[in-house]
């Protein structure tokens, strides 16, 4: 008896201290955010992931505008992007905002996710930039209800990297390739695989991001327009990719891969002949300098039967947001002066990291227009400046990787015989008891 | 009456120090993730749903999918690796063997990496270019590369493979530490009695070596249902769930999709209550009231 009563003390004792634990927080919440305030240089912290490609580019910002800004002190830690989505949604769900930074960059079809979760936890840039200087497509998944609280950064456009002297043993010229629907283009890749023996494509089949191009080429996604829901069963653009998908299996000219490092391997070694992704993949293509003007980007393919697909689309990329801490407004000042009006700095993104930016005025600058010897002299970032003009629109909604993970389940069951209509169906049911 | 009760006081105070800290560290989070799971919605806007995410677990496909696997697992893999780990150590109790001190490390090595780090270097070895398909590739026992990591079979195996090597180690030193207190003379009197040494071994070790048997079973039945670091960096769950264990689905709920912190911990009981019902059956099954 007495030991049960102690415990009911102990356990009383504790309540007591965690409840009054609790109102403590909330109360000194305003107070106890980042940021060093009073002192005269204003600290900015910056989350990013990729030293070669994101963190290179926010240093150059931070170059930039250190030159007429001696008062803002800005530092980047470069995190994986799998940590910083971790210590986002701890950090946001915890309700303190201690430890995290002022900006942080976050992928595209994660940013309405994060958003919505947690409303109040972004501030808004709108009047930091101008929203219509940057390409169309980036604004839907930066903006909530009219208001931008995304800066948009890379671009993800997509184009098909492209083997030039594999393409010639098998007859063709880059010239064939430039307005092929996805049924042309597997029929070269069984010429390609017939000729030379090398694969055609190499794909993850844990990653769905081939769909994803295809069906956003056609204007289509995983998702209603409002975001909300998941568009599956009846969406013909994803019934289209799908069969294209099992078609390439069945042509047997897909090697598979199951990570990154093979995946960029299997193009490095030569042991395949063309990769349809996003531009951002050029630095792993010219890692391998000894073929050095072998590879050649051509327009991305169109899906056969759907009148509204275009050659264009877009995989990944991603923008800088601004956190709803101490230090926001400075944070906002330092993104607007850089990646939002420096058409200088994009000129040097280009040259020094090989981004290619979404900032419409910048595409008149120099380097947009430099040839590339590694492809050939071909001009590559005017044609994919070109290109994502052209990329549709479309929401990405709260739930792509939600949908994605139930996408590739059902991909198996495809590939191993089940019905088209009977895997988007199934597919639709259980999105539709996910996403709520 | 008095100093009996100082006693009692004295006791308590040194004690309360731990119950307070297991209270704050482990009692009160359990609570507050029981409350959590009654709760659905998307980052921090959660409302209470009542049982909906309880009900949402028996139709959700992805964790019934876990939930198979997990058993998978559980069915294949304990009962191999708890074999192994008798076996392994029965052989290096034996009083004749050289060299015991190098095949003991050796054995329990594995126990000692990294979770993470081993699982990358299983991945590269099981790679379709890996070292396993080109030793097999080169001695003709196979003719196309074994997709060890994208075919949904074959990626079962994998894992099965990885977590066994990590943990056999682990569990033989248990069965070593528990064999090296049976007494010698308890055999001496069975060959005196002409016992075989397979008759000596499922005779008097197995049921002497009973409470740990039912130690490790339980231990290794609790981690396998906790599985996630060898999965996560192996397979990621994939080929789509061939793989995907209930913790890495826990996982995905709460980071790699939009947030719903409610439902996950739905997940997390299931955990909970799966643990309680083998721990209980494993007793059972056992017989032994004393455990």
């Amino acid at each position: 008896m007495k030991k049960m009563m102690a415990l009911l003390l102990a356990s009383m004792m504790l309540l007591a201290a965690c409840s009054s634990g609790n109102s403590g927080k909330t109360d000194g919440n305003g107070g106890t955010t980042g940021g060093d305030k009073g002192n005269e240089a204003t600290k900015v912290t910056v989350w990013a992931w990729d030293a070669n490609f994101n963190v290179k580019a926010m240093n150059l910002a931070k170059e930039a505008y250190a030159k007429d800004h001696s008062d803002v002190n800005v530092e980047i830690v470069e995190n994986a992007q799998n940590d910083i989505v971790q210590r986002l949604n701890t950090g946001l769900s915890s309700g303190t905002t201690k430890g995290l930074p002022n900006i942080v960059l976050i992928e595209d079809y994660r940013a309405q996710s994060f958003m919505q979760a947690y409303p109040d936890a972004f501030y808004p840039i709108t009047k930091n930039f101008k929203a219509s200087d940057f390409a169309e497509y980036k604004l839907g998944p930066t903006s909530v209800n009219g208001e931008n609280y995304g800066l948009p950064f890379d671009s993800g456009v997509a184009g098909v990297y492209v083997r030039t002297d594999y393409l010639e043993q098998a007859g063709y010229k880059v010239e064939d390739l430039q307005d092929i629907t996805w049924n042309d283009y597997i029929e070269i890749g069984k010429k390609v695989k017939e000729t030379t023996g090398k694969d055609w494509i190499s794909l993850d089949p844990n990653d769905m991001g081939i769909i994803r191009m295809m069906i956003q080429s056609a204007g289509s996604w995983y998702l209603t327009a409002d975001g909300k829901s998941a568009d599956l069963a009846g969406n013909v653009a994803l019934k289209e990719a799908f069969e294209v998908y099992k078609n390439m299996m069945d042509a047997n000219i897909v090697k598979i891969h199951s990570d990154w490092s093979q995946y960029v391997a299997n193009y490095n070694n030569g042991s395949v002949a063309s990769v349809p992704t996003g531009n951002w993949f050029t630095a792993s293509i010219t890692a391998a300098e000894d073929q050095k003007g072998k590879w050649a980007i051509v327009p991305f393919p169109k899906l056969a039967g759907n009148a509204k697909s275009v050659h264009a689309s877009n995989l990944g990329g991603s923008s800088w947001y601004v956190l709803n801490v101490d230090g926001k407004e400075k944070a906002a000042e330092f993104l607007g002066a850089t990646f939002g009006s420096n058409v200088d700095l994009y000129q040097k993104l280009i040259t020094d990291v090989g981004a290619i930016g979404t900032y419409k005025p910048a595409a008149e600058g120099e380097a947009y227009k430099a040839p590339n010897e590694f492809f050939g002299g071909q001009n590559i970032v005017s044609d994919f400046s070109k290109w994502t003009a052209e990329i549709p629109n479309v929401n990405y909604g709260m739930h792509t990787y939600a949908v994605e993970d139930i996408i590739v389940v059902e991909m198996q069951n495809y590939l191993n015989g089940k019905s088209i209509d009977q895997v988007l169906t199934d597919a639709q049911k259980q999105a539709d008891a996910q996403i709520k | 009456m008095n100093i009996k009760s100082k006693t009692n006081v004295v006791s308590w105070s040194f004690i309360s120090i731990a119950v307070l800290m297991i209270c704050v560290f482990y009692f009160y989070p359990m609570v507050q993730a029981l409350i959590l799971s009654f709760k659905s919605g998307t980052g921090t806007n959660l409302n209470f749903v009542g049982i909906d995410n309880y009900q949402r677990l028996l139709t959700d496909t992805t964790f019934l999918a876990a939930l198979k696997n997990t058993f998978l697992y559980l069915i294949i893999q304990v009962p191999i690796m708890i074999i192994l780990a008798m076996f392994i150590s029965v052989l290096l109790n034996d009083k004749n063997l050289k060299l015991k001190g190098f095949f003991r490390t050796a054995i329990f090595l594995p126990a000692v990496t990294s979770l993470v780090a081993y699982s990358v270097i299983f991945k590269y070895l099981f790679g379709a270019d890996g070292l396993i398909n080109t030793a097999l590739m080169n001695l003709h026992l196979i003719t196309t590369p074994i997709q060890w990591i994208t075919d949904p079979f074959w990626a079962k195996i994998t894992i099965i493979i990885a977590i066994t090597w990590r943990w056999t180690g682990y569990n033989m030193i248990f069965y070593l530490s528990a064999l090296q207190n049976i007494d010698n003379s308890i055999y001496e009197a069975a060959r005196i009695d002409g016992a075989s040494s397979s008759r000596q071994f499922f005779s008097i070790t197995v049921p002497l070596l009973k409470p740990i048997i039912l130690f490790t079973s339980i231990t290794s039945t609790i981690g396998t249902l906790q599985l996630f670091d060898e999965v996560m960096n192996i397979t990621k769950g994939g080929p789509g769930n061939a793989t995907m264990t209930l913790s890495q689905y826990i996982y995905n709920l709460s980071f790699k999709y939009t947030p719903d912190f409610g439902y996950a911990a739905t997940v997390s009981y299931a955990i909970v209550i799966l643990i309680v019902i083998f721990s209980i059956l494993q007793f059972k099954l056992a017989g032994d009231k004393n455990g």
